[in-house]
């Protein structure tokens, strides 16, 4: 015969045996929720940064200051100071940034074969940052034809506002790209003429653009001397909707396109659901294992004149703290299992839903939900050793 | 193992034991290993109180009891459980049987405490017929008698290694015909443990070959 089975028979555990079941269903239940949202975060995750479910791989935001009634006629106010550059830059969203280069020079574009001639202004941005590709994009100096990159937004004005408004015929892009305006610079009484072509067509940047070489070279002819300082900057960020981004913006009251970072707001909405039961369940073990304690507790002092006369008699405190135990362990290894079980089911039934509708995550769950299983069951068993350590300390 | 007692005192029964007589309260008394010891005492000199000092289960005394040469208070719970398992066995006055176990299985708590028992089941079993209760090994331990109680405590005892076996009036409920073969048990398979005992008794006795025996 085994000490244990003889332990069994002096130390009854079915002693409130309806409390114990109650925490187990409890920890259950703690368990299947911090599981879950563990994995609605990884989940979403996934949607967001894995590789199947990436449209493009990193975004631009064109970032600005917002101009506020008493910025008005200040226009010190509206330019990045240098320390924000440096700021904005080490922001570890931030993967690349540029400011955006004003030309210190007036700009007139003048369009002979369409009989007008108007105001404009060149900007300019490194070359990585444009989404339009073509070979036309360089120029040297010495050269007479500038190529230019206009917002789509424009063409869209001209040809479904400012067109149709004006009986004025609509021109496709191709049609566009042949016009050739002329670019007439100045600067007090010096002046330069080239012919402009418009080589592509930004839907990322919203600004006239020219080659940096062309910027900066014509900024130090037609300069005024003393360059401007950016009032606009582009950063290159894998994640537009992090909420981290969207946060250092609104501190620092800067804007931007609000259309890229709209996910932000839903996904704030997500994270905090998934904390609140995440929460919950966290609140849910902490009782759980409240109860536990209790059970072991009220199981220990209702034998405790059998565990003092079998510690009289030479069993060890370690023998009967491990056969106590384990006539725990078992049931929590079980529930344990089951959370970790129902998550896997419900990953799986998941991930067929979302791929329906074309979002994808894996099929199983992710590594954390195992982790949190094992944490989980790690965490009950000390608190229950502990437990069962100091009680029958209490008796010896 | 040696153990020493050295101006042990009850606190409860202090006055009493003070004024009188006695060859182990307050003083130096060292018990060799392998002695065979009896202590004689009359009623309400403690002599229970003595053998729970002894098995350090009582600790309201002056004075110090050493095992080994180290206070009993020096010796951690695993340690004390080491050794009650090892080297000290007990049979109380009160015997301290399980009533929910079956006589056989009191035996067997103690003979399989430790992982590796001292002896087979078999043992107990020859055991019990030598001291006729093999009749009520299968009883609940609240159905026996007293005198059976007292048989199968002793038994227990017997089922692990020891160097001392500390025995509180162990024939309190036997016949002497029964008293004469649980002793005749004991002293063998102390001879065989080269194990000493200390027994408390009310009365003068010749059932040992006493090593010395002490008025409490």
């Amino acid at each position: 015969m085994q000490f244990n089975q003889i332990l069994k028979k002096i130390i009854h555990t079915g002693v409130g045996r309806g409390r114990f079941w109650m925490a187990s269903i409890g920890l259950g239940i703690a368990m299947l929720l911090i599981l879950v949202a563990l994995q609605v975060h990884t989940n979403f995750n996934e949607l967001l940064y894995g590789r199947r479910n990436q449209n493009e791989r990193a975004d631009y935001l064109v970032v600005n200051k917002k101009i506020t009634n008493d910025m008005m006629g200040r226009p010190e106010l509206t330019v990045f100071r240098p320390e924000e550059l440096k700021d904005i830059a080490a922001q570890p969203f931030v993967e690349d940034f540029s400011v955006i280069t004003a030309a210190q020079y007036n700009v007139r574009l003048e369009a002979d074969q369409l009989g007008f001639s108007t105001l404009a202004f060149f900007e300019s941005v490194p070359d990585n940052f444009i989404d339009v590709q073509t070979t036309d994009w360089k120029w040297q100096e010495g050269e007479q034809i500038v190529p230019i990159i206009v917002p789509r937004d424009f063409t869209n004005m001209f040809n479904f506002g400012f067109a149709l408004g004006n009986n004025m015929p609509q021109f496709s892009e191709e049609t566009i790209k042949t016009l050739s305006p002329g670019i007439v610079i100045s600067q007090g009484m010096r002046t330069g003429r080239f012919m402009g072509r418009i080589v592509g067509f930004s839907d990322r940047i919203s600004t006239v653009l020219v080659p940096q070489t062309f910027m900066d070279w014509a900024n130090n002819i037609y300069g005024t001397g003393s360059a401007k300082a950016p009032s606009r900057v582009i950063i290159k960020t894998k994640d537009p909707s992090s909420t981290v981004l969207t946060t250092y913006l609104e501190e620092h009251k800067y804007i931007t396109d609000e259309e890229k970072t709209k996910y932000s707001k839903i996904r704030g909405i997500v994270q905090i659901i998934v904390s609140a039961v995440g929460f919950f369940g966290l609140v849910l073990l902490m009782f759980a294992l409240l109860v536990f304690s209790m059970f072991i507790q009220l199981v220990i002092e209702s034998y405790r004149n059998e565990i003092r006369l079998l510690i009289t008699l030479g069993a060890s405190p370690g023998q009967l703290q491990r056969y106590l135990l384990k006539q725990f362990i078992p049931m929590y290894i079980v529930t344990g299992i089951i959370a970790f079980a129902a998550v896997t089911g419900l990953q799986w039934w998941a991930s067929g839903q979302l791929a329906a509708r074309n979002m994808f995550v894996s099929q199983w769950p992710g590594i954390m939900a195992l982790v949190a299983t094992v944490a989980i069951l790690a965490l009950v068993y000390t608190v229950n050793w502990l437990a069962v350590r100091k009680h029958i300390a209490e008796h010896t | 193992m040696q153990i020493q007692l050295s101006a042990v005192v009850p606190v409860p029964l202090r006055e009493r034991i003070l004024q009188r007589q006695s060859d182990i309260w307050n003083r130096d008394v060292t018990f060799q290993p392998g002695q065979f010891i009896k202590i004689k005492a009359p009623s309400g000199t403690g002599k229970t109180t003595l053998v729970h000092y002894l098995y350090h289960i009582r600790y309201d005394y002056t004075g110090t009891v050493s095992v080994n040469g180290k206070p009993w208070q020096s010796y951690d719970r695993d340690q004390l459980s080491a050794i009650r398992q090892q080297q000290v066995s007990v049979v109380f006055q009160d015997l301290r049987l399980f009533d929910q176990l079956t006589a056989l299985e009191n035996i067997e708590l103690k003979r399989v405490m430790h992982p590796q028992p001292y002896y087979p089941q078999e043992k107990a079993l020859e055991f019990a017929e030598r001291l006729g209760v093999t009749h009520v090994l299968k009883q609940s331990g609240a159905t026996l008698s007293y005198g059976e109680r007292q048989r199968i405590a002793i038994i227990r005892a017997l089922m692990q290694p020891f160097e001392w076996l500390m025995m509180d009036e162990p024939f309190s409920h036997l016949d002497d015909a029964n008293a004469d073969k649980a002793a005749k048990l004991i002293a063998e398979e102390c001879t065989a443990r080269k194990a000493g005992f200390i027994l408390t008794d009310l009365d003068h006795d010749q059932r040992f070959d006493y090593t010395v025996s002490y008025l409490l």
